[in-house]
């Protein structure tokens, strides 16, 4: 299994909005990109309310009714790294070192229907952006909570924390992960139900203008692989897309840092095979770089330098 | 005298214990039963971990041209448990081919990072503000 040079790894934006990024990524394999898309998805970390202490609900909706609403309000994440999970901290329940507070407390005095909406939270203040109701209407009102009528009442405060959307979806930055590759299924990894014509009845994949069409005398082409995987990182509101990827990216690394902690700590036993060095791969002949291991960008699939083991 | 050291004794050792049951409890990653005697083939159990890291950790320990095999399973769904296997031609041990690959994972995902900063940073994409 050789590594093919021309083949460098690299990434191409293509478009960027407030909410969203569409990349696409070069020459990674479909393990690698797929772990991206997952991370992406369950465990980039943002801030969700997920303790709610109601004091007064008068209101038409049911107490546990009216927390799960407030757990899916998208908060404002950013400089979630500096807030710490609330299972790690050395408080007792929770502290501003885990939590952000927000408080509730409406009253319907009218004879009209009177709409709560995300933004009549009140946030303790801590001095950052952090845990601000994420608005994206005209009016800034955020997302509907619920409607009183004359004399309906809502007092509570709640408790946000920081998670990650394994645990639930209220933690994920993003609505949406569009993954794609092999717009023109080249590599028949799709196999299309049709009536009559496959081409014809689905519909084209936007990420085609990106690719060219299948010559369709050739033969199939079976060493193929996917090496074009195109992103649609869609987030919520509270966490901006970049950060979102960059994140991700991130978490991945800190999965691999934790089992190299763990292997570290001798409950596995080392056992060379003929005391062979570390990242030689078990030759002697390569070590013509100073004994200078890849790092940054020279790696097998980025630039190749003489530290590579990839020959 | 005597009584009052065993006794203390005794009780550093049931400390002892606990601790390591703490440390058990805690711990990553473990050697699975079935490896060969020089260390060119083990299998590892790694805790809290699913497909996202195991299917990347399989192919890139699979690149390796001194690794013969990798494989990777999920043995029960509702248990957060990854076993990997791996063996190799002989060169290295098994668990130096899983270093290998994870230096290699973190590696590769610098480069996709510092890719794409880069790429954000240059500009010259499509934007649309609100």
């Amino acid at each position: 299994m050789s590594i093919d040079r021309s083949k460098e790894l690299s990434v191409r934006i293509t478009n960027a909005e407030r909410d969203r990024v569409n990349f696409e990524l070069f020459n990674v394999d479909l393990s690698l990109a797929n772990s991206i898309r997952r991370v992406m998805m369950a465990e980039v970390p943002t801030l969700a309310i997920d303790l709610v202490e109601i004091d007064i609900n008068t209101s038409v909706l049911a107490d546990e009714f009216l927390s799960h609403r407030l757990g899916l309000i998208p908060l404002n994440s950013e400089g979630i790294d500096k807030l710490a999970y609330s299972r790690d901290c050395a408080c007792d329940n929770y502290c501003a070192n885990c939590s952000v507070k927000l408080e509730l407390n409406t009253k319907c005095d009218t004879d009209s229907t009177m709409s709560v909406y995300a933004s009549d939270l009140a946030k303790f203040q801590n001095g950052l952006t952090l845990g601000n109701p994420v608005t994206r209407d005209a009016a800034k009102k955020g997302p509907l909570i619920c409607k009183l009528r004359k004399h309906q009442e809502i007092k509570l405060t709640c408790i946000a924390k920081k998670g990650i959307s394994k645990e639930h979806v209220k933690w994920s930055p993003c609505a949406a992960v569009g993954f794609e590759y092999d717009p023109y299924n080249k590599l028949k990894h799709t196999d299309y139900w049709f009536e009559d014509d496959a081409e014809e009845e689905w519909p084209k994949s936007a990420n085609r203008r990106f690719e060219d069409p299948p010559d369709k005398d050739a033969p199939f082409d079976y060493k193929a692989t996917a090496d074009h995987f195109y992103f649609d990182t869609e987030t919520v509101g509270n966490l901006p897309p970049n950060d979102v990827v960059l994140t991700a990216i991130e978490t991945l690394q800190r999965k691999v840092a934790d089992i190299l902690v763990g292997l570290k700590d001798e409950n596995v036993e080392t056992s060379n095979a003929q005391s062979g060095g570390f990242t030689t791969y078990g030759r002697t002949d390569y070590d013509n770089n100073g004994g200078e291991t890849p790092s940054g960008s020279k790696t097998p699939y980025g630039e190749f330098g003489g530290g590579s083991a990839w020959n | 005298m005597a009584d009052s050291e065993d006794v203390s004794m005794v009780e550093e050792k049931v400390e002892q214990t606990e601790e390591q049951e703490q440390e058990y409890d805690l711990e990553k990653i473990k050697l699975l039963p079935g490896s060969s005697d020089d260390g060119t083939a083990a299998s590892f159990q790694i805790i809290d971990e699913d497909h996202t890291l195991g299917n990347a950790i399989r192919y890139i320990i699979m690149k390796n041209p001194e690794v013969e095999f990798c494989g990777y399973s999920i043995p029960h769904p509702s248990e957060n448990k990854l076993n990997i296997r791996i063996q190799t031609y002989g060169n290295i041990t098994a668990l130096e081919a899983l270093h290998q690959g994870l230096d290699n994972l973190a590696e590769l995902c610098t480069v996709i990072e510092d890719r794409f900063s880069e790429k954000i940073e240059a500009g010259g994409y499509k934007t649309v503000e609100p």
